[in-house]
């Protein structure tokens, strides 16, 4: 072998490196630090321990936030992983014009979720809504009706907003999974007289696993960190009631909290360091 | 397996009413933005404008948003070429060499792939605000690049893993190393990876929202959905003839690009799903 003279392939990580580390690693460091001091983001800081986090959690509007971000979290997770596997079956065998609907249905997904809030806002403002005047035009009353005065109907169409949006990025992960489970296993279940639901429980849904994972880890991860279409779609309100924690960072960092701010991003980065270690341990465990 | 006809018939009635259900607020949007402002909510057929084409000339002179789309092009784009060059040489020293320094730098890269950036961003404000990168296009791409950084630097490293040495032994042979083979030889057949990175990550630059509001204050320098949201809160709820003759203006380049490249899209995306 040849020796190599200055061979500096090796660091031809360094620059991406040095990027991550500036804007990346150094900023978490340094959040850290801020998280324990008061400051206010232009005067001196002092350091007060963790009294920033003890006030989080004595503050209802910050734990209303936390209710917020894991309702929306966990609803939008679980619907947007059942749409996307129905469309997928739906999808699956070719037929007519497949292509077609497969680019229509992830449309939405290419859409900013910002615009997006304010589309569906178009339609669905409360009395004033496209939506509103369309069924009176049929001579039938919204169902929904003034969504926006109760909680649960107001998370309820973030939540339906947010999977309208992006079941068809779900469902093209599901529709990729199903395509590497090979006709041959389903149709030896089908000779062995297994039914359709058998079918689908015992050999396509464990097959899955693998795109379930994914997309289970990504849509939770995502959603906890949900910012664009709260913004438009309701600001947060009424009141602070729809107000997510990636929103209330945002606005204790402009209202001069810059300590506490910090400190609500280290609760959130907790609390989606959860699903992220589950999912590793999911994935090592099968290795 | 044949399946019969009746439910083969009911699957693509539903495919169809998935279908409609996914344009219908597409087709309110571009309804609304052509009803004339004095059309009072609502005489006549709900369902047809009354073409009220000069909102759109109002909307684009009165938004700004052909200066916003400038500047998410700049932004895109430089984020993207930069995401690619770095992230490119990053995944090619790891893959080939396979020093501590460089399994260190993988794990590192790896580990906070799935961390969202507003987790940092308001340290971030205070580094951008020393640096002064705040409100500036070169600021905005390096925090865009750096997010983007551990999708392209997993993408390229896993897709030079599976190029076969002799592609480096023949550079070494003519006598390039480092950043010369890289460049000349590697390069040039990353660009499969090079696609299915653009495609899981360029839409979401453009469409950046949760760091542009820190760092994109000044009118000048806003992105679209930045530009939108400010132009936005001054109707307080009303004018929804502008509002959405912009909104439609604002999503015009990302639905052409779609569509134009919609078959490598769906490609790319499935392919991604696989591998991941």
């Amino acid at each position: 072998m040849r020796v190599k003279r200055r061979d500096y392939t090796q660091w031809m990580s360094l620059p991406a490196l040095l990027l991550f580390c500036t804007f990346f690693v150094y900023p978490l460091i340094r959040g850290i630090g801020m998280s324990l001091t008061d400051w206010d983001g232009m005067g001196k800081a002092t350091f007060i321990g963790f009294a920033n986090f003890t006030r989080f959690f004595q503050d209802a509007r910050a734990l209303g936030d936390i209710r917020t971000t894991l309702i929306f979290a966990a609803g939008s997770a679980l619907l947007l992983n059942l749409f996307g596997l129905l469309y997928a079956l739906l999808m699956e065998k070719p037929f007519h014009g497949r292509s077609l609907a497969r680019v229509i249905i992830y449309l939405p997904a290419i859409i900013s979720p910002l615009i997006m809030g304010y589309i569906w806002y178009f339609l669905l403002q409360p009395g004033r809504g496209f939506l509103y005047h369309a069924m009176a035009q049929i001579g039938a009353t919204f169902p929904l009706g003034n969504w926006m005065g109760n909680y649960p109907t107001t998370m309820a169409v973030l939540i339906f907003v947010n999977v309208w949006q992006f079941a068809g990025m779900t469902m093209i992960i599901y529709l990729a999974g199903l395509q590497n489970i090979s006709s041959d296993m389903r149709e030896a279940a089908l000779i062995d007289g297994a039914g359709a639901w058998q079918r689908f429980t015992r050999v396509t849904l464990p097959l899955l696993a693998p795109a379930i994972r994914i997309n289970v880890v990504t849509n939770i991860i995502g959603s906890l960190s949900v910012f664009d279409v709260i913004m438009s779609l309701t600001e947060g309100g009424p009141g602070y009631a729809t107000e997510s924690l990636s929103i209330y960072i945002m606005r204790m960092c402009y209202g001069s909290r810059t300590g506490y701010s910090t400190a609500v991003a280290m609760i959130l980065f907790v609390m989606i360091l959860i699903p992220v270690v589950i999912s590793m341990r999911l994935t090592r465990a099968r290795d | 397996m044949k399946e019969n006809r009746l439910l083969r018939m009911l699957r693509i009635l539903l495919v169809a009413l998935l279908c409609v259900m996914c344009l219908i607020p597409f087709y309110v949007l571009l309804v609304l933005s052509l009803n004339a402002p004095s059309r009072v909510f609502y005489e006549g057929n709900i369902f047809v404008p009354t073409f009220a084409w000069a909102n759109y000339a109002e909307a684009w002179s009165k938004s700004r948003v052909g200066t916003a789309m400038l500047n998410s092009a700049v932004i895109t784009f430089g984020t993207l070429g930069m995401t690619i060059l770095l992230g490119g040489m990053a995944g090619y020293a790891i893959a080939r060499r396979n020093t501590t320094f460089n399994k260190a730098v993988f794990s590192l890269l790896i580990g906070c792939m799935m961390i969202p950036g507003i987790i940092n961003t308001v340290p971030l404000y205070t580094l951008m605000r020393q640096i002064g990168a705040v409100n500036t296009l070169w600021g905005m791409v390096m925090v865009c690049a750096t997010l983007a950084m551990p999708s392209a630097v997993f993408i390229y490293t896993t897709f030079v893993r599976a190029l076969p040495r002799e592609l480096d032994e023949a550079a070494e042979v003519d006598g390039c190393t480092g950043f010369k083979a890289f460049w000349q030889v590697i390069f040039p057949v990353l660009k499969p990876a090079t696609a299915s990175f653009v495609i899981l990550n360029g839409f979401g630059v453009w469409n950046n929202y949760a760091q542009a509001v820190f760092f994109l204050q000044s009118r000048d320098k806003q992105n679209i959905p930045q530009a939108l949201s400010v132009f936005f809160q001054q109707f307080g709820g009303a004018k929804w003839h502008l509002m959405s003759a912009t909104a439609a203006i604002a999503i015009v380049p990302v639905v052409l690009i779609f569509l134009v490249f919609q078959r490598q899209f769906i490609q790319g995306l499935t392919e991604g799903a696989v591998k991941g």
